[in-house]
């Protein structure tokens, strides 16, 4: 009888269900197979089996494993029989995905798949070829029955004492060949048995529909309402902590990451948990707002700058997409089993991290109106993407996805708000901007020198009055101080007293009070009252018309001097070389220590810097006989070489034609061999481009993968990197 | 988003916009939780603090009507964290009552024994406690009350205290209003207190405490017993309370350093109850030498430290504390809180001015220039003589002639902080001067000149900055003040805020050297009248001279 192939099942599928096949299963078309015999190769290969099974739901996976606990080929009725009518349904979508297909003798799986499964599908263990009457089991002794039922839903293994003495029970069951012994201890419960026993099912749960999610409403309205609030202040606490870290970058750990008291000083800065706080450094971690620098410093980047001047919908539709894909979880941070991990670190990223967060916006997306509480939508969650590898992870994943949901604004009261709404469905308008309070461009300036922006302010605007004012309180709107340190700060920041005054001026929706006018003009009036710079020699004069003259002496136009009070003369050259020029154009200085003091005597030249002398690391270790033994090649071989180079390279030119061809092995054995003889090698070696070049050297030793030899054509000591040596050949 | 008054920052600050025509109902509506801050012409400040809740609680409010009343008057979105603290701090307050119980007397009763395990392990607590009576119930020692109040309030915690009061022995005091009438935030004030058992009314110099006190009195129909600064405050309560009430000079006693008369109403000065005797505090029995009903300490931020242990003893007797500044310089609020009570009531300076009840009040800063020479001093003057240098410079005097000049028909009081400045300028002005070393004898003789009129020109030191009464002074100079103190520059506007016969704006100068420290001392001085709304005008002594004002 001829049974079709998966390879046929695959060839004799129209192009609708080919494409089916690659929409559920890209894997399969990157690249495009070549034919159907490779295509076949590939949709049963493990790895792309494990993605597939990932892909289903419970009630899908259950068919599956029902389908695979069963004998090939099975019949649809079969399947049914083992699970439940609405398997029916299943089985056209597992064909779909080539997870289950037809031959001509009934229903098969691609080979791999059962080892996909696990051995013990369901929790049922082999089959038994042993010939069994069920009708026996009915029989069973009492303690035969309570191991049966042990083992009954799986795992269908169980220990005993010893298998040749087992208690009367087992006794019974291996004799009668309901249980098969599997070695000196253990024993199972054969499949055909454990389906009898399940009545016929597979599992004990079947599950063929979602669990209902439950919760509570919430009006449309009232969500959207605290939905754009969440919003707004997300993108407040995102410039918050950019700001603050600009403001005094911090250190990241050694290890990576934000340190946990660093951390804490976000969280108290934003005023929020420390999970947000994590929340929110790795969303604008992940926009590359922020980044760990060369120096280790957590340092806004420019792309910070640019981020504040676009509209508050791409400003958060830039984050929320990020948030969406990216693999990091952020609230793996600060738990008390994960206390290495931190913010902004290299330990973040999950493997279902993505995929469990996008499933929750669809099953929110799916449930609008209704706010879900944890465990309903856990189970709901679990049912459509089970996760057989890690159920507590996903777990945390979702409570922290549906967390994080809120702290974005992508859900308000915990329903999905129109923008997140929007942003699932890809709108290109998001609403936000429409929303969200405009900025404000006005300032209020009131006489206790405080300024209220009762607002969020335009960017600029903020930049300016940061400039010259302290921030006192944040959130909706921003509280300013003024104060004499905050107008120099602006002041040296290179604003004019009139600018400043003329920005409040401009800015302030309040006439400008005077006292902050008065303190404007104050600090003013004395920043900058003060000079200060570097010099390295002066001259002075107690007569102001020979300084005069020395400046418009043609002799010494080179010296750069400047003057800066009528009797001082500055100079940026030293000041040994100062009156070296002066005394060579005919005047006559007299050297003058910094204190004051003349110098009388001829200066003796000695450093500024106080005395430095090496640090003395121990004595010379006696060396060991390999290394003195290649001090001796090495100076050997460095007299060799001086004189025969020319000679040498046209022997080995002469000698060899060609570059020694040798294998890696043999080349590592020789060199090792070389070395011990002190033989001059003729040696190919590959530079970067891979071609090849002839050397001749004299090798000393091997270390880190590179051999220590002395090049008779540059007579210095190399390196060359061992794989590199195309071939080694004795001269 | 509502468009409202009121914004709600993240770090538990309320900005409430006054120009909003919705800011009244909301002041009013925030006023029970939230704390003033500051006030000045646009933007009022409040903030929510855990004592401020807990007051609201002790008021009857809940955390659901905060979060309502926020989320009403809120412009934008309020951050989710504020709520969540508002709801946790307001649900601490109460799961641990102090009760009377009618078999152990005293007793810490809890309806969350969680809570109470965790504050009987706290350190500072065990030793104040009793016998443990149940799982809920724990026996105190009545008079470790206070203590115990402020333990737990530290560990936040705070009792809510429903051990009541002892009635104290009756006296029958009642208002007499004949030709004046309470005001209507003096009466709103007592009531405050009266309701809330025990606290501390804020209220602006000048805007009539001592009534306040007197209406309290009223309500407690008990003997009394009234802590004051000084003598001279003592004998002004005594005359306000002989025409505001039915009590007669016989029920009135002065407690001092000169008389020690003990009588159904007690005045007593701080001085005197701190004055030690062999080490101890000799006159802290006063306390307890008779069954008082109810407590007054005027000018509660000069409260001193021994009164303040003392009070920890009498947490059965109702106390009001008064006050224009709850600011202390010590920073000790935290103790008035928990041993008087919390506030009752206050209210803005502006809006009692407002409604006439103070005098309109502007407040001039003159900039004098020093002169070369005197630059020249200050600059190589010590550290800690420089303040002294720059506050007393004679250029200073000049300024001082030409404003007492300019306003030689106004009652002017000229106030300083050294006593040889002001030695000087007596002499300069030729006008009296009172310090701490003049009789009182002779201070009552010129005050009671001042008030009639006789003199136009006083010159005073600090001992004037407290509880003296000068109902028409109009004008005050002040050519120096203690290092920057704000409740100090509080208390000397106050000596010109009495409402004015002719509805007349007070004037007061403050006088400072430019570029000196003396001008950093009077910012911070400024500050805390800033926030009250009074904004300081700025003008020159050249311009003064010229009359340019």
């Amino acid at each position: 009888m001829e049974t079709r192939s998966f390879t046929d099942y695959l060839r004799g599928l129209n192009d609708a269900a080919l494409l089916s096949l690659f929409e559920h299963r890209p894997d399969l078309m990157s690249p495009v197979p070549p034919d159907f015999a490779s295509l076949a190769v590939r949709a049963s290969s493990a790895p792309s089996l494990a993605r597939a099974v990932d892909s289903l739901n419970a009630w899908q996976f259950q068919v599956l494993e029902a389908s695979a606990a069963i004998k090939e080929p099975m019949s649809e009725k079969e399947i049914i029989s083992v699970t439940d009518s609405s398997a029916k349904f299943v089985i056209p979508y597992l064909q779909s995905l080539a997870l289950i297909y037809k031959s001509n003798d009934g229903y098969r799986l691609p080979h791999t798949l059962r080892d996909v499964l696990g051995n013990e599908p369901a929790g049922l263990g082999p089959i038994s070829m042993a010939k069994l009457s069920m009708k026996k089991l009915e029989e069973a002794p009492e303690p035969s029955k309570k191991v049966l039922e042990k083992l009954v839903w799986g795992p269908p293994r169980g220990s005993v004492g010893d298998i040749r003495n087992p208690g009367p029970g087992i006794e019974w069951l291996l004799k009668e060949n309901f249980l098969v012994p599997l070695d000196q201890r253990t024993v199972v419960l054969p499949r055909n048995v454990a389906i009898h026993l399940r009545g016929g099912k597979v599992h004990k749960h079947p599950v063929p529909n979602p669990p209902a999610l439950e919760g509570r409403k919430v009006k449309q309205d009232l969500v959207n309402h605290a939905a754009i609030a969440n919003i707004a202040t997300l993108l407040r606490w995102c410039e918050e902590i950019l700001n603050f870290w600009s403001e005094d970058p911090p250190s990241a750990l050694r290890a990576g990451g934000l340190g946990v008291r660093d951390l804490r000083a976000c969280a108290e800065h934003l005023g929020v948990e420390e999970s947000c706080a994590a929340f929110i450094a790795e969303i604008v971690y992940l926009g590359g707002l922020v980044v760990i620098d060369n120096d280790d410093r957590v340092i806004p980047t420019h792309a910070f700058d640019l981020w504040l001047t676009q509209s508050a919908e791409t400003r958060w539709r830039t984050l929320a997409s990020l948030w969406l894909v990216t693999s990091r979880a952020s609230g793996l941070v600060g738990r008390a089993d994960s206390k290495n991990i931190s913010a902004l670190g290299p330990e973040l990223d999950r493997v279902n991290a993505a995929s469990t967060r996008k499933l929750c916006v669809v099953l929110l997306n799916e449930n609008l109106e209704l706010a879900p509480d944890a465990t309903s939508f856990n189970a709901l969650a679990q049912w459509r993407a089970p996760s057989r590898r890690n159920p507590g992870m996903q777990k945390d994943l979702i409570s922290w996805t549906l967390r994080e949901a809120e702290w974005l604004g992508l859900t308000g009261q915990g329903v999905l708000s129109k923008y997140g709404r929007n942003f699932s469905n890809q709108e290109d308008s998001l609403g936000i901007d429409k929303d969200l309070p405009k900025p404000v461009d006005h300032i209020l300036i009131q006489s206790d020198n405080t300024a209220i922006a009762p607002g969020r302010l335009e960017v600029e605007i903020a930049r300016t009055l940061d400039s010259i004012a302290d921030i006192e309180s944040r959130g909706g709107a921003t509280a300013y101080r003024f104060s004499e340190t905050s107008i120099r700060r602006g002041l040296d920041h290179g604003k004019t007293g009139e600018e400043i005054r003329d920005f409040l001026r401009k800015t302030s929706k309040t006439p400008l009070p005077q006292p902050l006018d008065y303190l404007i003009t104050d600090v003013a009036k004395r920043h900058g009252r003060l000079r200060v710079g570097n010099t390295s020699a002066y001259i002075r004069c107690e007569d102001p018309t020979l300084l005069t003259q020395i400046l418009s002496d043609k002799k010494i136009e080179g010296l750069p001097l400047r003057r800066i009070a009528p009797e001082v003369l500055i100079c940026d050259l030293d000041a040994k070389d100062v009156i070296a020029t002066l005394r060579n154009a005919g005047y006559l200085p007299a050297a003058e220590s910094g204190t004051g003091v003349l110098l009388t005597a001829q200066r003796l030249n000695r450093a500024k810097s106080k005395p430095r002398p090496p640090r003395v690391i121990g004595e010379i270790e006696r060396p060991s006989e390999d290394s003195l033994a290649a001090a001796v090649r090495t100076l050997q071989a460095g007299e060799r070489s001086s004189h025969k180079q020319s000679a040498l390279r046209e022997i080995a030119n002469n000698a060899l034609g060609a570059l020694p061809r040798t294998t890696a092995n043999e080349t590592l054995e020789m060199l090792n061999q070389y070395i011990k003889e002190s033989q001059t090698l003729s040696i190919g070696y590959a530079d970067n481009n891979g071609s090849a070049t002839h050397r001749i050297v004299d090798p000393l030793s091997i270390s880190a993968g590179s051999l220590i030899a002395r090049d008779h054509g540059t007579g210095d000591v190399q390196a060359f990197r061992i794989p590199r040596i195309t071939g080694v050949a004795p001269l | 988003m509502t468009d409202g008054p009121l914004i709600v920052q993240s770090d538990k600050t309320l900005l409430l916009d006054i120009d909003h025509p919705l800011s009244t109902e909301c002041r009013r509506a925030i006023a029970p939780f939230a704390e003033l801050e500051r006030s000045p012409e646009h933007i009022h400040t409040y903030r929510l603090t855990s004592l401020g809740l807990w007051n609201a609680r002790a008021a009857g409010h809940d955390a659901e009507q905060v979060i309502d009343t926020l989320l009403k008057y809120s412009r934008y979105a309020v951050p989710h964290s504020i709520l969540v603290d508002v709801a946790e701090t307001m649900s601490r307050y109460g799961r641990l009552r102090l009760e009377s119980d009618p078999i152990h007397g005293l007793v810490l009763v809890t309806t969350d024994t969680a809570v109470l395990e965790e504050v009987i392990r706290a350190k500072k607590i065990a030793p104040l406690l009793g016998k443990r009576v149940d799982a809920e119930t724990i026996v105190i020692h009545p008079g470790q009350r206070g203590h115990i109040k402020q333990s737990l309030m530290r560990l936040g915690w705070p009792a809510e205290d429903f051990a009541g009061y002892v009635d104290g022995e009756h006296h029958e005091i009642a208002l007499v209003e004949n030709g004046w009438k309470v005001r209507p935030y003096q009466a709103l004030a007592a009531e405050g207190f009266w309701h809330g058992g025990s606290g501390v009314v804020v209220l602006p110099c000048g805007a009539g405490k001592t009534i306040v006190g007197a209406a309290a009195m009223a309500h407690a129909k008990a003997t009394t017993l009234i802590l004051v600064t000084n003598t001279i405050a003592a004998r002004q309560w005594r005359d306000e309370l002989l025409t505001r009430t039915t009590l007669t000079e016989d029920e009135i006693g002065e407690y001092s350093g000169s008389k020690k008369e003990i009588r159904a109403v007690t005045i007593a000065t701080y001085q005197v109850m701190t004055k030690k005797k062999n080490g101890v505090y000799a006159h802290l029995d006063l306390f307890d030498t008779h069954d008082w009903g109810l407590i007054i300490y005027d000018e509660v931020h000069l409260l001193p430290a021994p009164i303040f242990r003392f009070t920890a003893d009498i947490q059965s007797r109702r106390r009001l504390g008064l006050t224009a500044t709850l600011v202390r310089e010590d920073g000790l609020e935290g103790e008035v809180f928990s041993l008087i009570g919390p506030k009752r009531y206050d209210v803005p300076w502006k809006e009692i001015e407002s409604q006439g009840y103070i005098a309109p009040a502007e407040c001039i800063e003159v900039r004098v220039t020093l002169t070369e020479a005197e630059r020249l001093a200050y600059a190589t003057a010590e550290p800690e003589n420089r303040y002294r240098y720059c506050a007393t410079t004679a250029t200073k005097r000049k300024v001082v002639e030409t404003l007492t000049k300019m306003h030689a028909d106004d009652q002017v009081l000229v106030i300083g902080q050294y006593i040889d400045q002001l030695d000087e300028l007596s002499e300069v002005l030729k006008v009296p001067l009172i310090k701490g070393d003049t009789p009182i004898k002779e201070r009552e003789r010129l005050f009671n000149l001042f008030r009639t009129g006789e003199i136009k020109c006083l010159v005073v030191s600090k001992v004037a900055n407290f509880s003296i009464d000068l109902p028409d002074a109009t004008v005050a100079i002040q050519v120096s003040g203690a290092f920057g103190s704000r409740q100090e520059e509080a208390q000397r506007l106050g000596r010109i805020l009495r409402p004015k016969a002719d509805g007349r704006t007070a004037r007061f100068y403050s006088i400072v050297s430019r570029d000196t420290i003396d001008q950093d001392f009077a910012q911070n001085r400024q500050r805390f009248l800033a926030e009250q709304g009074y904004s300081y005008r700025i003008i020159d002594a050249d311009d003064v001279s010229q009359g340019k004002i």
